[in-house]
């Protein structure tokens, strides 16, 4: 029997084959950073563009933290740790970066832009955004290194005190860059001109946070890196090392058995994640238009961990579905409307649903209806008394994570997609198992 | 030589603090073999209630006479119970039912019932957004100098009242049939109930004692530091807590001694690390050293390393 | 008939636990191609010896060497890659995953599997994964697990899991396969079933195997030659027939019933 790696080179599919496939996710994301930035951005206005913005932002973050706690098992506590290294780094060569090359700490837009420019004196000065991307890149490197740096514990530590660890990491990347220097003002850009890249390097602006960064951040490059991170997470969970991570989180000693370094998968992982949470952090960075690593201590991890458990331990839709949820939630909750309709759309559905398949189903029926007769209720009374909900958000999420535990631990959507656990899917599968098996396979 | 001896003598008043509050963790390890990350919630409730519970009573606002001493033992162990109740109905509700779960998912329950504390406390209708000052329970006075350091009433307080709580555990784990229990459960859950011990009871036990020390601990606390900084409900104390839990961890974990050892130890790391080399790396020190205990003797100071059975 | 190469040369290892010796002074030449049995009461330290040899535990002495490598030191997936592969007593699939992603995973072991390529999905790894796919499909064929490829490994039924721990291992591509306690839990017919399907095995993957069982039948029938333990330490070498008539063993097992009983 030929080995594995003989049979794969002797499968070479045309080269035709092979570009299309390694960039269709990036044209993709383009594609759907422009549909974002020029239709949908606008269409919906300010206010609820940027909520659209800052959820782009929380699913890469939630999906990369899927790496980590989903796929592989291990607990991180200190992913907001990974977004500030980013963050920082980014807003380093970004604010720093402007000020040596374009003499300004203002956005310069240009060529890959869509926030104009032609008013800028030099064509250096409009490769801002050039820049910018290339700095949250660098972000995202950063923090991978500093991802390397904690996956090594994780070699010798398991469970909880790894998290404990990760939590640890998370708090000294807070202090360490909550003791920097002061930042040069955008106002003084002889000094820092004048002053060589190690001392720049280091003046992050301390305990009160790194501002008045350019705001390149746009719907574009986000929606951008959401397609990206999305695209590159499901095809890592569908090889061969995605099988290595979960297999980690299964179990262990049979991982081994199998053949799987741990520590080699562990921190693979963990770079992995990281890095998408440092181009996160860049992207924060310079939306927000500033960053304090005050701000992103163990609660804003909490936050990010909220969204992969209640999406599921593993499903990268399911954090991404959670993380836009609990984005909005907030905005929702300050004004709630009603959520009957909903209600009544969804048991329409299960009826014809179920009927059609001759197997009638009370239970979600009766399930729905009552929870959305007790949310109406709530409703009502937070209405008529002047209780703004939003106030309550922190206490229902943590409602929502006891009751998550007790009731379905693995998350809504567990290991699965979606699109997964709709009806059909196991059948497709099945059959294509079947198709390709069958040629092929061996008789008992 | 007096910053020297200051620092010794602050480095080991917090660090009794840490050791009370680690107890909790390390008990409630030993047993259920999870970190109780709401314990460091349950420590700042013992610093709100005590608030609320002076109040109630009516002691210690600002300008009135000092109480007697008694006074502030009484408002310790209300909050103490009041904790205590909080601490069984916790165990009750979130963690029971999730008795032979991954321990994961009992970390991300201990995480939510934390978030819960913290924001349900921070409700208008409960202790409010907003700080407090806490009441002034014991008189200011120094009671005696040596060598330029001052010994004052609260620290006399702090440690006297630390080391007896101790003492009361260490006698209540290894000289009584309950603390038999809690060491039988210790070993193993299932041979302990064989031999016919109440392993839930035993464990609502635990839970009560634990966080009824992070009370005492809250309480003190707010003595020791009252004056100084007014106190909020938010998750500031969850820094504190951890500083703890370190402790539990460096000291190693399930050992009661190891806490108590593990508590000073921090304490003095901390406070010779702020006196020496910079205060605003404080909380880095700490978890430098976590990190360090865990590379190289994860099993902490006093632990024991332990085999998974394949 | 000449003595085909030994493959695994194991020689004086020994482990404690504490002050607990749980395997003594444990040798055995394992010769290629052939089928060796280990027996011996509960607790005798069958298992310990397994993960001794798989590197779960570090022996205190003795050396073990698979095919002229030295296995002591190295980590237990270092010890799969160099070809030993084994099952678990207490079974330890990977529950959540699905069968066919179980039998994939193991197959991870003889690919080359770097990031890159699995981000850009290149030519080389989409063939890799291919072949994965169809190795993976035809080992659960000959298990007989095909039809249940797409369910999760912790649904099947019992005497399924035993199999689809001997495929999962069998996918690693092993030169001996240490297989503890496969009939374990199985009924007459499955057992029946599992000694065909070993022999199958031996013949069609050309790989070496040791055998813990506690089913006498299965073990007498099918090994070749036997070795007992009785705490931690060998008391008997032999061809079954000899091992049956063996006083020491009849001994060894009469605390717990008679062998043939079981």
């Amino acid at each position: 029997m030929p080995t594995l790696i003989e049979q794969a080179r002797s499968n070479k599919p045309a080269a035709a084959s092979i570009l299309p496939r390694a960039i269709w996710p990036l044209l993709v994301g383009l594609a759907i950073g422009a549909l974002m930035f020029y239709v949908i951005g606008p269409g919906m206005g300010d206010y609820p563009s940027k909520i659209v913005l800052i959820a782009g932002i929380n699913i890469i973050l939630a999906v990369s933290l899927t790496v980590v706690n989903g796929f592989t098992g291990q607990f991180s506590m200190g992913h907001a740790g990974f977004m500030a290294v980013g963050g920082y780094v980014a807003a380093t060569i970004t604010y720093y970066g402007s000020m040596k090359l374009f003499g300004s700490a203002d956005p310069a837009g240009g060529v890959l832009s869509f926030t104009g420019g032609a008013d800028k004196p030099t064509a250096l000065a409009r490769w801002g955004d050039a820049l910018f991307i290339g700095s949250c890149l660098m972000g995202g490197v950063g923090a991978a290194i500093a991802g390397y740096i904690v996956g090594l514990p994780s070699l010798r530590l398991r469970g909880d005190y790894l998290a404990i660890v990760t939590l640890g990491f998370g708090e000294i990347v807070r202090v360490l860059l909550q003791g920097t220097h002061e930042q040069i003002q955008p106002w003084r850009v002889e000094d820092a001109l004048a002053k060589p890249v190690y001392e720049l390097a280091i003046s992050l602006g301390g305990p009160k946070g790194f501002q008045l960064l350019p705001t390149y951040t746009t719907l574009f490059w986000v929606y951008l890196f959401v397609v990206v991170t999305l695209i590159i997470c499901y095809r890592v969970k569908n090889s061969s090392t995605g099988r290595a991570f979960l297999s980690i989180r299964e179990d262990e000693i049979a991982a081994q058995a199998m053949g799987v370094d741990i520590t080699k998968y562990k921190v693979r992982a963990f770079v992995l994640a990281a890095f998408f949470a440092g181009v996160a952090g860049g992207l924060y960075a310079m939306d927000i238009g500033a960053i304090n690593a005050g701000d992103l201590g163990f609660l804003k991890s909490f936050d990010i961990i909220i969204m992969v458990v209640l999406g599921g331990m593993g499903s990268i839709s399911g954090a991404a579905l959670a993380a836009i949820i609990l984005t909005i939630l907030p905005e929702l909750l300050r004004n709630p409307p009603p959520v009957w309709p909903v209600g009544l759309v969804l048991i329409a559905l299960i009826a014809g649903v179920s009927s059609y398949r001759k197997r009638f189903r009370w239970k979600p029926i009766i399930v729905i209806a009552i929870a959305s007769t007790l949310l109406e209720v709530g409703r009502q009374i937070a209405l008529s008394k002047g209780i703004n909900v939003a106030d309550f958000r922190l206490i229902l999420y943590a409602l929502l994570l006891i009751t998550m535990m007790l009731v379905r631990p693995q998350g809504i959507f567990g290991i699965h997609e979606i699109w997964e656990i709709l009806p059909g899917y196991a059948r497709r599968e099945a059959a294509r198992n079947g198709a390709r098996g069958g040629s092929q396979g061996g008789k008992p | 030589m007096t910053q020297f001896l200051q620092t010794l003598f602050d480095g080991v008043t917090v660090g009794c603090l840490y050791a009370l509050i680690a107890l909790g963790y390390t008990m409630v390890y030993g047993i259920l073999k999870f970190i109780n990350f709401a314990h460091s919630d349950v420590f700042a409730l013992g610093v709100w209630m005590s608030i609320t519970i002076a109040g109630w009573i009516g002691i210690g606002a600002a300008g009135e006479p000092v109480p007697p001493w008694y006074m502030g033992v009484l408002v310790m162990l209300l909050a103490m119970g009041v904790c205590g109740a909080v601490g069984f109905t916790v165990e009750r509700i979130a963690y029971r039912p999730l008795r032979g779960a991954p321990r994961i998912n009992v970390l991300i329950t201990a995480i939510g019932v934390s978030l819960f504390l913290q924001n349900f406390g921070q409700l208008r209708w409960i202790f409010g957004a907003y700080p407090k000052a806490f009441p002034t329970l014991l008189g200011d006075q120094t009671l005696f100098s040596l060598a330029g350091v001052n010994f004052r009433l609260s620290d006399a307080a702090v440690i006297g009242t630390a080391v007896a709580l101790m003492a009361a555990l260490q006698y209540l784990i290894f000289r009584t049939k309950m603390g038999a229990a809690m060491r039988a459960v210790s070993f193993s859950p299932r041979n302990a109930s064989l031999m016919g011990i109440n392993v839930d009871l035993v464990i609502s036990f635990t839970f009560v004692v634990g966080t009824m020390l992070a009370a005492a601990a809250g309480f003190l606390y707010g003595v020791k530091y009252g004056g100084q900084a007014k106190q909020t409900a938010d998750s500031m104390w969850v820094m504190l807590g951890l500083k703890a839990f370190v402790a539990a961890v460096v000291g190693g974990i399930g050992n009661v001694r190891g806490a108590v050892l593990g508590g000073l130890l921090i304490g003095l790391i901390e406070w010779f690390g702020v006196a020496y080399l910079g205060s605003q790396y404080r909380d880095a020190y700490v978890f430098a050293i976590l990190i360090l205990v865990l590379l190289f003797r994860p099993a902490g100071v006093l632990g024991k390393a332990t085999i998974e059975k394949v | 008939m000449s003595t085909p190469p030994i493959v695994l040369d194991v020689q004086g290892i020994s482990i404690s636990f504490g002050g607990l010796k749980a395997v003594q002074n444990f040798s055995l030449k394992l010769p290629r191609g052939r089928l060796y049995g280990l027996i011996g009461p509960n607790g005798a330290g069958k298992t310990t010896v397994f993960n001794l040899l798989t590197g779960v535990y570090q022996a205190d002495s003795g050396t073990i060497t698979l095919d002229g490598v030295k296995l002591n030191g190295l980590k237990p997936h270092q010890i799969a890659a160099a070809g030993l592969s084994r099952t678990f007593q207490n079974i330890r699939l990977f529950g959540e995953l699905s069968v066919l992603d179980n039998v994939r995973l193991a197959c991870h072991l003889r690919g080359k599997h770097s990031i890159w390529s699995t981000i850009l999905r290149s030519a080389y790894h989409m063939g890799q994964e291919a072949a994965i796919h169809r190795r993976s499909l035809d080992l659960l064929g000959i298990l007989g697990l095909d039809s249940r490829a797409g369910e999760q490994a912790r649904n099947l039924p019992y005497g399924d899991q035993r199999r689809l721990e001997i495929a999962r291992a069998l996918a690693t591509d092993p030169k001996v396969l240490l297989l503890d306690e496969p009939a374990a839990g199985m009924n007459p017919q499955e057992k029946k079933s599992l000694r065909d399907l070993i022999r199958q095995i031996m013949r069609q993957f050309d790989v070496t195997i040791l055998l813990i069982e506690h089913d006498m039948g299965v073990v007498m029938d099918i090994c070749e030659r036997i070795t007992v333990l009785d705490y931690g330490v060998t008391i008997a070498e032999d061809v079954p027939k000899e091992i049956q008539k063996n006083p020491k063993v009849i001994e060894a097992y009469l605390g717990e019933a008679a062998p043939a009983a079981h």
